[in-house]
């Protein structure tokens, strides 16, 4: 066990120290001093109100998807279909959205709005979860593929009325269906985007990392992750509880819509949060699977976010997206549960031999 | 000469200390053996012997020289290795190509089969064994799956070979090549060093035996040749700390319903017209060489399974599965979780789990299997072979019962010491008297004898005869060997 964390911690902080070596060397290909450039990252984030404020707006969606996709981890899935469980998601509530009437209240709206976004985001996660559990189709694969679906979907929903005349936007949605910002209640944060969406999400993760294991449900899908074989032996149904993670896991990364459509635009356009679904996965990683960690790696790839607007005028903003691969693919390589999960994957070269 | 040392070694397992400042040193040239109950801490022994588990505390010495760093690939460069009670070997892959698996020979940057292939040769002209380089491992048997990780070993400069519990899932007559086999490798030169629970495999083989209990290290010495049924008797007690009390008689059973009614089934190329009855009340013993299709008749009254034809008419069962790594435990979640496996929606409500029911469960459980330690909150991967064995047969027996009128039993006690064995075999009997159907499939004649009410001999996928539990060894030896030397 005490070896097991041990390391654990050591594969996040190799991941950081990777980052940093990263963010270093591209600092100084562009000759500046990476000691002053991390000073202006640091200054431009969590120096000023504002900049903390922004980095928990971009941190919010990311910290949705990593639960979304710590919640299929725990069963032994990769969903890497939060991307589109939440584009489809957005899309859905756009349209609820615009269609309530303009005097309905929030305490209304909002859990409607909610409901709808996890509903939307569970529905399109139970495509492959269906997949997975009829025909035994692996979930990489096809929610790789249901996200290229709900990208294209996008197109045709905005073409097909969704978007305003002459615009690539939705309608706005009705006022009572918005999340406030935080500005509302703290001015300081003035001109920040972050909104109370956070708070749904500290809920959500709360629900996720305490109550969840806690669940029979929960309980099973961690343990068929564990050892499906054992659990089919003892008369738990692997597909049906891996289906349901899935689901599960898709109905909180529909959610994340809720920063999106509901807390910042308050209307729907191509491209509104796109990537959090990745990044979602890095969290996952990163976070471990513990309230803390998740918050942590969420409120990290949200400061290199928002840290690359800041040193724009020195460095491209893409800098920081390259630091973030970096961590990535560092984290990945050191979790045993990728390493269980690659040495799963049928060599080329050996699946080739395995023919008779 | 000792070719491997241990200087005080030390390891704990949470609260267990399972090896505790044990010294000890094995001479080159000479079969060691290594017994004591489950949980005595033999396994850890070796294994921090072999580099595979770090010390807390202690060193180890190879030639006089300690082994550093402390890791199997530093301790097989030096010529210590170790065979495991599970196999590591890749089933899609040719034994050659297993054996060359992490040593490959190259040429020009390119593997050099020939070469491996030469190598591998001698090796088993040394074991004396034959091995196909060409063949699958997943179409070898058990005994040649030993034979090869032990070839593996030897292939990759083993001075010193380990072998954890190799007999534990060898008939009579495997078992006596296996040690056939181990002693050429000494007259060869190297040092041998069994781990097991059968006294009188150490007694008929092995020149030294050390006896651990509770961690420690509590006899060393040569092995008596002279009186075979005293020393039998001194290492029994040695073991158990005590004197070994009598094994109780079984008491006659009426029969009652039919709960396992199987007619002419066929599976694959595992069964082949199998038909077998057991009744309620009744013990009913499966004898066979290992891969007659006893994996698949576990797995097909499981309902893992589905026959291509025949009648299977199975009551509820409850069923102690082969093999408790793959189908009997989730290993990295706690033994509380896995004493209740498949019963969470019994313990949960609305929902959510009940965590004291559940803990109240797995306790009760725990005690009635005697697992050691006692703490359900630890994860199953942290117990002993033989414990994670109980943790298995405790919840199938406890489900026994209203819910389950057939218990099926793959090898209940494989790996599990004596006392607990004891302990396991009452028990079955005790589920029987109550009105339970067992079917217990072993490959150890003895287990099998001590427990049955009839004994059926299985071979390639059918019930060639069923006979008297009073039947000689030879005479069940001759059945489950029978069809195959005609065929």
């Amino acid at each position: 066990m005490k070896r097991e964390h041990e390391a654990e911690a050591l594969s996040v902080v190799t991941g950081l120290a990777a980052g940093w070596l990263a963010f270093a060397v591209i600092v100084w290909l562009h000759g500046e001093s990476p000691r002053e450039m991390a000073g202006l990252l640091v200054g431009g984030t969590w120096g000023t109100a504002y900049g903390a404020g922004q980095v928990i707006f971009k941190a919010t969606p990311i910290l949705f998807c990593g639960i979304a996709v710590h919640i299929g981890l725990r069963a032994g899935l990769f969903n890497i279909g939060a991307e589109g469980q939440m584009t489809i998601a957005s899309l859905v509530i756009a349209a609820v959205g615009a269609s309530l009437g303009a005097s309905t209240p929030a305490l209304l709206a909002v859990p409607l709005m909610l409901g709808c976004a996890a509903i939307a985001g569970a529905l399109w996660a139970a495509v492959p979860a269906l997949l997975r559990a009829k025909l035994g189709a692996h979930e990489v694969i096809s929610t790789i593929m249901t996200n290229r679906i709900a990208d294209a979907l996008v197109g045709v929903a905005l073409g097909l009325g969704l978007a305003e005349k002459g615009t690539v936007r939705s309608a706005d949605i009705a006022k009572g269906a918005r999340l406030p910002r935080l500005e509302a209640f703290l001015p300081s944060l003035r001109g920040s985007a972050a909104n109370t969406s956070v708070f749904v999400a500290l809920v959500v993760l709360l629900l996720a990392t305490v109550l969840w294991p806690r669940s029979r449900a929960g309980r099973e899908q961690w343990l068929v992750g564990l050892n499906p074989v054992a659990c089919a032996a003892e008369k738990i149904s692997v597909p049906r509880r891996l289906a349901e993670a899935l689901i599960v896991s898709g109905a909180v990364a529909g959610l994340a819509s809720a920063a999106t459509v509901m807390g910042y635009k308050g209307y729907y356009e191509g491209g509104l949060g796109a990537g959090a679904g990745f990044t979602g996965l890095a969290v996952a990683l990163l976070g471990r699977g513990r309230t803390s960690g998740l918050i942590l790696a969420a409120l990290l790839f949200g400061t290199l976010d928002q840290g690359g607007l800041a040193l724009n005028a020195h460095i491209p903003r893409e800098s920081m997206q390259v630091v973030q691969a970096v961590v990535i693919v560092a984290v990945a390589l050191g979790d045993a549960r990728v390493r269980a999960f690659m040495a799963r994957m049928p060599r080329p070269a050996a699946a080739a031999k395995a023919q008779p | 000469m000792d070719v491997l040392a241990t200087r005080a070694v030390t390891r704990r397992y949470g609260a267990t200390l399972a090896v505790d400042a044990v010294s000890t040193c094995f001479e080159s040239g000479r079969l060691h053996a290594v017994i004591g109950e489950n949980g005595a801490g033999k396994s850890t022994l070796l294994k921090l012997a072999c580099g595979l588990v770090a010390p807390d505390a202690g060193s180890v010495a190879i030639d006089g020289q300690p082994l550093s760093p402390h890791t199997p690939r530093a301790a097989i460069a030096r010529g210590i290795g170790m065979v495991q009670q599970h196999f590591a070997l890749v089933e899609a892959m040719t034994v050659l190509e297993n054996v060359m698996l992490g040593a490959e020979p190259l040429r020009g940057g390119l593997l050099d089969e020939a070469e491996a292939r030469r190598r591998l040769a001698e090796v088993t002209r040394e074991l004396g064994v034959t091995l196909d380089p060409a063949a699958r491992v997943r179409e070898l048997g058990i005994g040649d799956r030993q034979r090869l990780e032990i070839a593996r070993v030897v292939y990759k400069g083993a001075r010193v070979v380990v072998l954890d519990e190799p007999t534990a899932v060898l008939v009579p007559r495997e078992a006596d090549a296996l040690y056939e086999m181990l002693a050429r490798l000494v007259a060869a030169g190297r040092t041998v060093i069994v781990v097991t629970h059968k006294l009188d495999e150490v007694v008929a083989h092995a020149q030294t035996v050390r006896v651990m209990r509770h961690g420690q290290l509590v006899l060393s010495r040569d092995v008596d040749h002279d009186d075979a049924e005293r020393e039998l008797r001194a290492l029994a007690a040695a073991v158990m700390g005590e004197d070994a009390p009598a094994q109780p008689a079984a008491p006659p059973r009426a029969c009652g319903t039919v709960v396992l009614d199987l007619d002419d089934v066929r599976l694959g190329r595992a069964l082949r017209g199998l038909t077998l009855k057991v009744h309620a009340g009744e013990i009913v013993g499966v004898a066979g060489v290992e891969g007659n299709g006893q994996r698949e008749l576990t797995r097909l009254i499981a309902g893992l399974e589905h026959a291509d034809s025949g009648r299977v008419d199975v009551a509820a069962a409850s069923v102690v599965h082969e093999d408790r790594h793959q189908e009997g435990l989730v290993l990295d979640a706690p033994v509380a979780d896995n004493l209740v496996l498949g019963e969470h929606a019994a313990l949960s409500r609305f929902g959510v789990l009940d965590a004291s029911a559940l803990r109240a469960t797995a306790h009760a459980r725990l005690t009635l299997g005697a697992v050691e330690p006692g703490d359900p909150s630890l994860l199953a991967r942290g117990l002993s072979g033989g414990n994670q064995q109980k943790v298995v047969v405790a919840r199938a027996l406890a489900r026994t019962g209203d819910r389950a009128k057939l218990l099926v039993a793959a090898h209940p006690t494989r790996g599990v010491d004596i006392g607990a064995a004891r302990l396991i075999h009452e028990r079955i009997r005790a589920a029987a008297s109550r009105g339970v159907g067992v079917l217990v499939i072993s490959s150890d004649l003895h287990e099998l004898r001590a427990l049955s009410d009839r004994i059926a001999v299985m071979v390639r996928g059918r019930i060639a005869q069923q006979v008297d539990p009073g039947a000689t060894n030879e005479r069940l030896g001759e059945l489950m060997l029978g069809e195959e030397g005609a065929a």
